[in-house]
Order: structure tokens, then C-alpha cells, then sequence
């Protein structure tokens, strides 16, 4: 396990590399200036110049090296131990500032979007599972029943639904008609349920699907006919010794839907007015922000990178049986 | 499981101590809804219409608009009169002794100078620094010599670039704004202006917030000068509260990006009677539609900038007599295509529109009014001129170019596109067709339709083809800086008073001249209209440079006035008892310009 966490902390930072020069050459590359505000006024040459300067934007290769130096925390180190007479920078990793949103920079930016990206990923990953696991499990009991048939039919919706629809209707129905929860405000919990619900939706179906598949092997399994024989309570059978397996490749999956969950959702993000972090990815590239592009990207790979490490130690944890 | 369980319940466990850690503020007095965050809160730095709304709210310039005026005239804020000396070009304004800063501090004609100088170098310089700046007489050199003085320090060695040598130079260019620009603080209550020009929209411009001072101490904290290049480097994080520090009615309470701001009345602001809502907290909502819903479900007292595909039906219901929350406002905007004026289209073939024959054929073969009716179907005002008729006090437009299929199709033939090939396309004298006509559109619905009924009119009354380009924004911007297209969706908003704010549109080389257009009679009435002393024949000078572009030369082709929509409910009942919930205050200008401090929810 040890030799795990390792050997993956110690890739971390080449496959980082890697994304953050790819990255790059694709920001790089896009179309239009990066300074220039495209629907309003133009400011002169000179001062066009100045900025493409001062952000380095004029020299790929400094921008490069610098925004590098400047993220890993490197320049930190040095300017740090150097004691230079200048003033150090006031973060280890510095991502550097908003073009768009001049007054933030992006460390402030994704200090702010990131634990409400996180909140709602993992909420809508926590109610998919509850409404996953249910399913699946009532499903798989009765297998071609009305009821099986029934959670096939909405776990295919909750697939096939994209969440603007949802969140729409969500919308429509409980703040504007019923007068239930608020619209375009973040903060208390009522306001997570409407956004993570919607995003949940597809999550939960392909859990339903897993936990369906799953426990139906398990079910026409030896050791569960022997733990009937033994006249366990059905209940104990089903949660205790059946779902307990079924549950391995449910848990596989979690890893990139955690992931997901938090860059998938921009769309939910926009309908609900949630400030999380997925808006920035798809803003920055339409903006040309280098730095949020760059910053968004690199925080966001190392993220998925420890997620996945995770999963695969409590994958370990839970069933010893893998190596 | 249990150990699943464990780690699902402390995932849960953690996230609802996050989530009810950041509990949301009580109602404010006054709550709206704007479209986007703000830009900055750097007043020298704003551009956008949200950014300057705050301006308006958290610092006080000079002077400020009458905005329930038909006139727009300027009233007196923190100048509380001046003098303007007979030849109109030197400005002394006498300030509000008491008025002080937010922290206490008095508010000194120093500020002023402080704040105007920091754009003025091209360091720091914004969209406005020419447009306002400029017309102060030592301004322009002032940043031409700043420019060179980098320069230069630029191609020194790196060895003699140093710290000192950069403090040095900022201290240089700082004697020398003081000597050689024409803002003098005479004393601490006293500033005078002298221009290069004379500006009868000067004190117009004082009203716009890249005029509106800051605390030099709390700003100066956060510039330093860099070293490789000499240049002042101005970071932004005394914006956030608590550090910023404002001299306008409201001081900003707090500030979450893309969350909320909160505003509360300045305990130091020097006329706190006039300040209706002593908390405001504004909701920055992107999506259209969430917006919208959040007004309707009373989150907000008011909705600043509504934006949704179904204006049109909220206008029937309207009149309908269903709803009442729904406000258009013509504004001091104008939608318009925009020709490539260039001699040759990016390929190197000849480009048709260098005509102005050819781009006046086009004009006349548009059909405005079923124009706006097919694709805007909520009620904005086809137009034949790009400055807004009626909006400025002595300005009297002219007519234009109506829609006519004969003349335009005469047009059309007198430019030599008099022949016809086999598909009907106009062919000219050497027998080459008319090239298809790419109409270029960023991605939004209204634009794309424009294109698609202009295109349609277009092939309906010459037989020229036409194809839709539709392009993001970034690429479409770029399209345009590099003149690589024929026909373009465009628009623009007035900044000030005058016809010059849109007539510099078309000056040759000008940074918003996205047409390439370039006439030496036109650039002449401009700077005509500059060197005239008598506003009067100034006014006439630019009518008659306005009818040269909209009538004969037509380098833009004018379609609609923009209208603007804000929601909220009337202040009174239909038998005009007091409405709870309404809003009082707001301004039907065309500008838009509406003060927050006059704002009230009625109880």
C-alpha cells in the first residue's frame, strides 16, 4: 500500500508536466488577445503593449518558464532563501491574476470556487448513491418486475435528461410555484439540494445499473444460498452479505465520478447561479484567461490525480483480497 | 461496510459543517440583481456599465448628472461650483470643505491629481486614457514621453536596470506631470484644469468614473515599480474590503467573488441625507434565465439588465395588463453591421465594399422595419443614423437612408455591377461576379437571425450571395482587427454627451474603427469641429459629419436602437396608493445612469 501511495506521488508531478505543457501550447493557440476586452472599448497600442508585457504574454517561452516557476512554488523557494530586496511573492503557488476580473487573482478565485465545486460534488455523489444503491438493489430483488422496470426507466431520464431540462424544471416547480427553497443564492443547505440533486442524476443511474448487474450475480451466488439456509433475515442476506460485494465495482466508479462531479458542472452551476469552480473552465477558455486557464487546469489534474489514489487505497482497504 | 460507512458518514459530516458555516446575510434594504461581478473596483479602471453603477454608489467625482433631466446636465457633487475661464478652457473647481474619505480623512484636489495621473502613463493606461485625458492640455505628450522614457529604459543594460534606477525614474515622470500637465491642485479645496482644447462635454466627462478619485495612501501601498522593465505595477487587492477605502455614499461591506456584495451607508459621507437605502446587497446572477426566475421569486427588488429570449412575451403580457414589472428604456446605443472599408479582402481579391456606392446599395435594400419585427419582435426603434436621436441637447440628426429597392438597385449598377452571370449573380465590367458576401456573427441567437434575414434581403434585391459566418467572440474580434470579413454584426454605446463619442468611430486609424474606414473630409470635420470655439457651429460641423457618414459614405450600416429592459414593480398601484415593494428612484434615461443612493424599496 505504502509502495502505492508512493509510486503515484512520485508520478504526480511528471504527468503535471505534462498537462500543464499541453495546456499551454493549446491556450496558447487559441484565437484573439488575451488583454483586449472584445465587446468594448480598445485602449491604445502602447498600452496593449505594456500589458502583453507585464504579463509576459508577448514571449511564449517566458511565460512558460515564469507561470512555471511561478505555480510550482520554485520561485518562492528561491526569492525566499535568496532574501531578495524586491518583496517575495505573498504565495507558495502563485497562479497569478484574472485578466477578466482584474481585482482577483486566481489563487483567490479558486480559494473561493473550489470548497463549493467540492460541496456539490460530493453531495450529488452522496445522494446518487442513496438513490442508486435503492434502486439497484430494488431492482435487482425482483429482476423484470414493474418495479425494476421502473427504476430502469428513470435511471435511463436521469442519463438521457440534460440538466439544463432538470434544473430548469426543478426550478420552475419548487421556488417559483411552490414557493419551497430560493433561485440563484448559495449558502444554506436548502440551496445545495436543487443543484446537487440535478447533478446527481446521471451518476445515480449508472450506480443503479452497477448495483443491479451486481447484485444480481451476487444474489444466485453459493454463499448466499448458504447464508439463507442458515435462516438469516432476509435484510442481512441482502445488505450484509450480498450488497457488501456488489458494492466493489460501484466503489471503482466513485473515483472519476467524484472527479467529474466537480469540473462536470458548468451547466448546473449556471442554472442555479452556484459560484463553484466549473464556470472558470469554460469562461477562461472562451476569455483566452491564460492564468485562470492554467491555474483551473493544474489545480484541477492534481486533484483528480489524488482521487483517484484514494479510491484505489480505500479499494484496497475495503476488500484486502486485491493487491 | 462499516468502514464504507464510516468514511461516507465523515464525508458527509464535514460537508455540512461547510455548508452551514457560510450562512447567508439578512435582507438588505435595497437588493439587485446585475448580470455579471464587477470588472474592478479601481474607478480609474472601469469601463463596463455595472462597474460604474457601483462608482457612482462608493466614490464621489466632481460632478455628477442630473439623471431625471431631459438635458442629462451636470449637477455639483464633491465640487460644489467652478469657474471656466472666457475662453472655455481653463476649469477651476472649488471642493466640499468637509467631505472626508471613508477612514476620515479629507478628500483633497491632490486626490484628484493623484487619481488622473495614474492612467495617464501608459503603465497603467485604460480604454478612456485618450478619449477623456487627452483633451487636458500637456496629457498626451505627457504619456508619448512617459512611453519613450520606458523605452528607453528598456534598452539599457540589465546591470543599470535596478530598483533605484526604476524609483528614479518614476520620480522623473512624476516632476514632470506636475510641470508640464494642466492639473493643479491649488490648494487643498482647489483644482484647476487647462485644456488643449475647448471641450463644451467637459464637464460631462467629469462625470464618468474613470475621473473619480482615489485615497492615494491606501492605493500607493499596493504599486511598485519593476525593476527589468521601469514600469509601475499596480496590484489590485486594496479593492477588497476591508482595505478599500471610498469617499462616495456607500463603503463596500464585503465582497464575494460571484456571490454577493454588500454596501452600507459611509458613516463619513459629508450629505448623508440623500443616501434612501442604507444597506444594498447586489447578486451578480450570469444565467439570463435564473435571473430572471430569482426576481420573479422576490429575491431581488430590482433586476438591472434583463436579457431573456422571451422579452418579447413579458412585453404582450404587459400589455395585456398581466404584468407590470417590466421596463424597456431606449437607450444611447445603436446595433449595427459594420462593412469591411479596406482597398482588398485578406485573400488579396478586390474588396467590392471599398465602395461606397456598393456599401449604400446595401444600406438601401434592407428593410428595417420587418428587420426588427422578424428578429427582435420586442418593440426597439429601426434606425437610419448612428448617434441616438434626441439624445443630445442641440444636435439634430439627419435622415439617413431609407429602405428603396430602386435607388439602392441604381446604386448597385452606377458602382459598375451592372451585368448578370448565368445564376443572376451582378457581374461588372470584366465579367467577375459579385463575390459571395460572408456575414460575420459571434454566436448569439439575435445575431445569427440578423444575418439570416439581411442575407435573405440582400440576395432578394441584387441576386448576391451571401453566407453566415458564426464565430466565437474571441475569433470574431480577431477577424475584425485583422479585417478579414465583409459584412460584421457590431454596436456601440455612448460614454458622454456628445457626438463625438460616436462620430470618432470612424476616424481613420482610431482603435474602434473595426471597419478600416478612412475618408481625409471626414477626419477634417473632426478636426474642425475640434478647433471650433462656438459650440453652436461646433454642433454643425458634426451634424453635417454625421450625414456624410450615414448618407453618402455609410461605412457602418445603422439597423436599430438598442433597448434596455430592468424589471421590478412599480412604485405605485394603478390607483396610486404607495405599492410595498416597489422601487422609487429610478431614472428612464437613455444613458442608464442610475444612482443607487437614490433607490428605496417602498414599505
Amino acid at each position: 500500500m505504502i509502495g502505492l501511495i508512493a509510486r503515484r506521488l512520485l508520478a504526480l508531478p511528471i504527468i503535471l508536466l505534462v498537462i500543464y505543457t499541453v495546456t499551454f501550447v493549446l491556450a496558447w493557440a487559441l484565437p484573439g488577445s488575451a488583454v483586449v476586452n472584445d465587446e468594448g472599448r480598445k485602449p491604445p497600442q502602447a498600452v496593449i503593449d505594456a500589458m502583453e508585457r507585464q504579463y509576459n504574454l508577448d514571449d511564449p517561452y517566458r511565460f512558460y518558464t515564469q507561470y512555471l516557476s511561478n505555480a510550482t512554488g520554485f520561485r518562492w523557494v528561491t526569492e525566499t532563501l535568496k532574501g531578495a530586496d524586491g518583496d517575495p511573492p505573498r504565495h507558495i503557488f502563485n497562479f497569478g491574476p484574472c485578466l477578466r476580473y482584474e481585482d482577483w487573482t486566481v489563487n483567490e478565485l479558486v480559494a473561493g470556487a473550489l470548497p463549493v465545486s467540492m460541496v456539490l460534488g460530493f453531495s450529488a455523489i452522496f445522494i446518487a448513491l442513496i438513490i442508486g444503491l435503492t434502486a439497484g438493489v430494488a431492482g435487482a430483488l425482483r429482476p423484470n418486475s414493474l418495479i425494476d422496470l421502473g427504476t430502469l426507466t428513470i435511471a435511463l431520464v436521469g442519463i438521457s435528461l440534460p440538466p439544463f431540462v432538470i434544473g430548469t424544471f426543478l426550478l420552475l416547480v419548487f421556488p417559483v410555484w411552490l414557493g419551497i427553497g430560493r433561485v440563484g443564492s448559495w449558502g444554506s443547505l436548502s440551496d445545495i439540494i436543487m443543484p446537487a440533486l440535478t447533478l446527481s442524476l446521471p451518476f445515480a443511474a449508472y450506480i443503479a445499473r452497477l448495483t443491479r448487474l451486481g447484485m444480481i450475480e451476487t444474489l444466485g451466488a453459493d454463499y448466499i444460498r448458504t447464508a439463507r439456509a442458515k435462516g438469516l433475515p432476509a435484510h442481512v442476506v441482502i445488505l450484509k452479505h450480498a450488497l457488501k460485494n456488489a458494492f466493489l465495482p460501484v466503489l471503482s466508479y466513485l473515483g472519476p465520478a467524484a472527479a467529474y462531479a466537480m469540473t462536470g458542472s458548468f451547466v448546473v452551476e449556471q442554472v442555479f447561479d452556484v459560484p463553484g469552480l466549473g464556470q472558470h473552465f469554460v469562461n477562461a477558455v472562451r476569455n483566452k484567461d491564460l492564468f485562470i486557464i492554467m491555474g483551473v487546469t493544474l489545480i484541477y489534474s492534481s486533484l483528480l490525480i489524488l482521487f483517484n489514489l484514494v479510491v484505489d487505497v480505500m479499494y484496497r482497504w475495503v476488500d484486502p483480497r486485491i493487491e | 461496510m462499516r468502514k464504507l460507512l464510516a468514511v461516507l458518514g465523515l464525508i458527509f459530516a464535514s460537508l455540512m459543517v461547510v455548508a452551514i458555516a457560510d450562512r447567508p446575510l439578512p435582507r438588505a434594504e435595497l437588493t439587485y440583481i446585475d448580470i455579471v461581478d464587477f470588472k474592478t473596483l479601481d474607478p480609474q479602471r472601469m469601463s463596463y456599465m455595472q462597474d460604474n453603477r457601483l462608482c457612482y454608489a462608493i466614490y464621489e467625482g466632481l460632478v455628477r448628472w442630473d439623471n431625471f433631466s431631459d438635458d442629462f446636465h451636470v449637477e455639483p457633487a464633491l465640487a460644489r461650483s467652478w469657474d471656466i475661464s472666457p475662453d472655455d478652457l481653463v476649469y477651476t473647481f472649488h471642493l466640499e470643505p468637509t467631505a472626508k474619505w471613508s477612514n476620515g480623512e479629507p478628500v483633497t484636489a491632490n486626490d484628484f491629481a493623484y487619481a488622473w495621473q495614474r492612467i495617464m502613463v501608459p503603465d497603467n493606461a485604460t480604454d478612456y486614457t485618450a478619449s477623456i485625458f487627452f483633451r487636458i492640455k500637456g496629457a498626451e505628450d505627457y504619456f508619448e514621453w512617459r512611453a519613450a522614457q520606458l523605452d528607453e529604459y528598456r534598452a539599457r543594460p540589465a546591470l543599470e536596470r535596478t530598483q533605484v534606477a526604476a524609483e528614479q525614474l518614476r520620480s522623473e515622470s512624476n516632476d514632470r506631470y506636475r510641470s508640464t500637465v494642466g492639473i493643479e491642485p491649488v490648494d487643498d479645496h482647489t483644482l484647476r484644469v487647462t485644456l488643449a482644447l475647448p471641450t463644451p462635454y467637459f464637464l460631462d466627462l467629469l462625470a464618468f468614473s474613470s475621473t473619480y478619485p482615489v485615497h492615494p495612501p491606501t492605493v500607493e501601498k499596493w504599486v511598485r515599480v519593476d525593476a527589468d522593465t521601469g514600469a509601475i505595477r499596480q496590484e489590485h487587492a486594496w479593492t477588497k474590503p476591508p482595505l478599500i477605502v471610498t469617499n462616495g455614499p456607500y463603503v463596500v461591506q464585503s465582497w464575494r467573488f460571484k456571490r454577493e456584495m454588500r454596501l452600507k451607508a459611509n458613516p463619513h459621507y459629508w450629505n448623508p441625507s440623500v443616501v434612501r437605502s442604507k444597506t444594498v446587497s447586489i447578486l451578480p446572477i450570469e444565467s439570463e434565465n435564473t435571473s430572471v426566475l430569482a426576481f420573479k421569486t422576490g429575491a431581488a427588488d430590482w433586476h438591472s439588465d434583463t436579457d431573456v429570449e422571451y422579452i418579447a412575451d413579458m412585453l404582450e403580457q404587459k400589455k395585456a395588463g398581466l404584468r407590470e414589472d417590466i421596463h424597456p428604456v431606449k437607450t444611447f446605443g445603436t446595433y449595427f453591421w459594420g462593412f469591411n472599408c479596406t482597398p482588398r479582402l485578406t485573400d488579396g481579391r478586390p474588396n467590392p465594399f471599398h465602395d461606397a456606392r456598393v456599401r449604400r446599395a446595401f444600406a438601401l435594400a434592407i428593410d428595417k422595419q420587418a428587420l426588427v419585427r422578424t428578429v427582435k419582435r420586442s418593440g426597439e426603434e429601426p434606425t437610419n443614423v448612428l448617434v441616438p436621436e434626441g439624445t443630445i441637447a442641440g444636435f439634430t440628426s439627419p435622415k439617413g437612408l431609407s429602405y428603396d429597392l430602386v435607388r439602392a438597385r441604381e446604386e448597385l449598377a452606377n458602382a459598375g455591377w451592372t451585368g448578370k452571370n448565368a445564376e443572376g449573380v451582378p457581374t461588372n465590367a470584366s465579367g467577375e461576379a459579385f463575390p459571395a458576401v460572408e456575414m460575420l456573427v459571434t454566436n448569439v441567437q439575435f445575431h445569427r437571425d440578423a444575418g439570416l434575414v439581411m442575407g435573405r434581403m440582400i440576395e432578394e434585391a441584387f441576386g448576391i450571395k451571401t453566407k453566415l459566418v458564426v464565430k466565437e467572440t474571441k475569433a470574431y474580434a480577431d477577424d475584425l482587427d485583422r479585417r478579414d470579413y465583409m459584412m460584421a454584426r457590431a454596436g456601440w454605446y455612448g460614454d458622454y454627451g456628445d457626438p463625438t463619442t460616436f462620430l470618432l468611430l470612424h476616424k481613420t486609424g482610431d482603435g474602434n474603427n473595426d471597419r478600416g474606414y478612412s475618408n481625409p473630409k471626414f477626419d477634417a470635420m473632426l478636426d474642425a469641429a475640434d478647433r471650433e470655439a462656438d459650440p453652436e457651429k461646433r454642433m454643425r460641423i458634426l451634424e453635417e459629419a454625421e450625414r456624410f457618414t450615414m448618407e453618402e459614405e455609410l461605412p457602418i450600416l445603422p439597423l436599430w436602437r438598442y433597448n434596455h429592459y430592468y424589471l421590478f414593480h412599480p412604485p405605485t398601484k394603478a390607483d396610486g396608493t404607495p405599492n410595498p415593494g416597489g422601487l422609487k428612484g429610478w431614472s428612464p434615461s437613455p444613458r442608464l445612469v442610475q444612482y443607487i443612493w437614490k433607490l428605496e424599496v417602498v414599505r
